[in-house]
């Protein structure tokens, strides 16, 4: 096994700054009290992973000494990437809450609880006081009222169609603000005339079911979404008996033609409501927009895309559904200080001739992740519930192969 | 509040025994109980939530590694079953870089345990020696990708590769002779000379801040 390596970095340990900071008012010092200010989240850069990759690609770790031969070494390299993708990657921290720079006092948030200081105890009880004893009745009789509003919206049969329709519409967006209310929402929009009109499709990045009530407490939206069952379900039928939804099962294949073509026929007719798509297909925490699916950037029509963001200081509002079920999530949301968004709306989009729908996709999402803030990844969002494709892995193995036999053929040099 | 989730004692305990700074044991702490869905320890299932690590040929060798009893500086052998996150600390820390205050004799056995983890990857039969048989499953599994490439390709290179082997660690042998295997000693042989440190360490941030931005 005489081989010569080439060095390939220095072996130093380098102490880096483990989070980046936005340029004005940043301080963190050492010691037993950290207090730190914090821009809007929009400056803000992601906090760094503990584990540094290396820039290198394959060809260039592995095929440094030479080329077309296999070397005992070359485990040494899919070890370590082994071991760097145990230590952290890009896609399972999609699926549970953001990690916060500093606490925003909800206990939920700090998953080591360790005593800091007696002061910030004092501060936390009183917190407590006041989310659970102040603000949850407040929110939960805004709540019923809401609902009993809700349930006499098809009153008055008597009216014409197109008085009804607006009266109709006029009241799910009173109920909508109201609902954001209920959870302590607090959302500013931005761009309203960029506002999706009749016959578009608007597409948004998702985070949790409350995407849904804040936009609609400034529009109407004809919804397209997973059926669910529980609570989540039962407001979902009774939204369908005053507005055409179209509700499918997520692993129905022959659910997903049905949509694409009532999509189809939903836009053709520009007098209905515009249809509000989540591409990405499930809720992700609100750091980053994860691979856009191409069904609804197939069927033509006008894109208007939307990004929303949350400030993670006043609550969490990723819904974990592996983790919480709609009735926990919901009394989360209640207990914690505020929801409060940024809501953009982006210029409408329209794919190109040339344009496939993967490429229209992408282009979308880059455009809603650049004006929200997040990180744009390429990764499928359904890897949540589903594993990894066996074709990905064989790529790889292939790309190795490629760089170990050169051209295929096993030469006589082959080991070094 | 709460209690404190791991005593101070204990956590320096932990990063003396590993080398890890006690806030990145915090942080791997929390990666522990991403991957074991808030349980005290990690099955063999619980690495398949992890898409990056589908990507690699050697998938199987590497989570086998995790739960090497071998691996796990434990007298015993074989496979466990469950690992909790002393076990976990304890193969990360296979992967460390070496440090700059480190002496001759820390840094041998530094690498001398890297080496072993290595050969430990290899030996799957627990029994302290490579055989051509191992070597050829790890050559077939990194090699299994291509379709162009028959068995018999990846079998012949592993076959060079013994022979190599053998020729540095027993010299010329006679034609009646067998080789049964490379052994840790004919391993580190093997190794000499050569600087492995660079490939096989991940590069750990050290997670305490000393950055000030104004």
């Amino acid at each position: 096994m005489r081989c010569n390596f080439r060095d390939m970095e220095h072996e130093c340990v380098v102490i880096l700054p483990a989070q980046h900071y936005c340029e004005k008012g940043c301080v963190r010092r050492e010691g037993s009290e950290k207090k730190y200010q914090r821009k809007m989240f929009e400056d803000s850069f992601p906090p760094a992973g503990i584990v540094q990759r290396e820039e290198a690609s394959m060809e260039e770790a592995i095929a440094g000494h030479c080329q077309g031969c296999f070397n005992l070494a070359d485990v040494m390299y899919f070890s370590k990437k082994g071991c760097e993708a145990v230590a952290e990657d890009e896609v399972t921290q999609r699926f549970s809450s953001e990690e916060l720079v500093s606490w925003n006092l909800l206990s939920r948030t700090n998953a080591d609880l360790h005593h800091v200081s007696w002061q910030l105890t004092i501060v936390w009880v009183v917190g407590i006081l006041i989310r659970y004893c102040l603000l949850v009745p407040f929110r939960v009789y805004i709540t019923l009222f809401c609902e009993q509003l809700h349930r006499n919206e098809n009153v008055c049969m008597s009216i014409s169609y197109r008085i009804k329709c607006w009266l109709s519409n006029q009241v799910q967006m009173i109920c909508a603000t109201l609902g954001v209310r209920c959870v302590g929402g607090l959302v500013h929009f931005h761009n309203r005339e960029n506002k999706p009109r009749g016959g578009g499709i608007c597409v948004a990045n998702h985070t949790s079911p409350l995407d849904v009530l804040i936009l609609a407490s400034d529009g109407c939206y004809s919804l397209v979404g997973q059926a669910h069952g529980g609570l989540l379900g039962l407001i979902q039928k009774s939204c369908m008996q005053t507005s055409q939804h179209v509700l499918f099962e997520r692993s129905e294949m022959k659910d997903r033609h049905l949509v694409r073509k009532k999509i189809r026929e939903h836009i053709a007719d520009k007098a209905k409501l515009p249809i509000l798509i989540f591409p990405e297909g499930t809720c992700i925490n609100n750091t980053s927009v994860m691979m856009f699916k191409k069904g609804s950037f197939e069927v033509g029509g006008t894109i208007h895309p939307v990004a929303i963001k949350y400030d993670p200081r006043f609550a969490d509002a990723f819904w974990n559904s592996t983790k919480y079920s709609m009735m926990t999530y919901a009394f989360n949301v209640m207990t914690s200080w505020a929801i409060v968004c940024n809501v953009w709306y982006l210029p409408p989009m329209i794919k190109e001739e040339e344009e496939d729908a993967v490429h229209f996709a992408n282009r979308v999402k880059a455009v809603i992740a650049a004006r929200g803030g997040m990180s744009v990844l390429p990764w499928d969002g359904g890897l949540k519930r589903k594993k990894v494709k066996e074709s990905f892995k064989e790529e790889q193995q292939k790309k190795y192969c490629q760089i170990v036999t050169e051209n295929g053929s096993v030469g006589n040099r082959n080991v070094c | 509040m709460g209690s404190a989730h791991s005593v101070p004692a204990e956590m320096r305990e932990l990063a003396d025994r590993t080398g890890f700074t006690s806030e990145q044991i915090e942080h791997l702490h929390r990666r522990f109980k991403q991957l074991s869905q808030d349980q005290l320890t990690i099955r063999k299932e619980n690495f398949d939530s992890i898409p990056d690590l589908e990507f690699n040929p050697i998938r199987g060798k590497i989570v086998h590694a995790f739960f090497d009893k071998r691996n796990l500086r434990q007298e015993s052998d074989g496979l466990a079953d469950e690992i909790n996150f002393e076990d976990f600390l304890t193969i990360m820390s296979y992967f460390r870089p070496i440090e700059m205050n480190m002496d001759e004799e820390q840094l041998d056995r530094f690498r001398k345990e890297k080496l072993k983890f290595l050969f430990h990857m290899y030996d799957s039969d627990h029994d302290g020696k490579i055989t051509l048989q191992e070597y050829r499953n790890v050559v077939e599994e990194l090699l299994s990708g291509n379709p162009h490439l028959e068995k018999e390709s990846a079998r012949s290179i592993a076959d060079g590769a013994m022979m190599e082997a053998a020729s540095i660690c027993v010299g010329q042998m006679g034609p009646d002779q067998v080789y049964e295997g490379i052994t840790f000693e004919d391993f580190l042989k093997m190794w000499q000379g050569i600087d492995i440190e660079t490939k096989m360490h991940v590069r750990f941030l050290n997670m305490e801040t000393i950055a000030h931005c104004y």
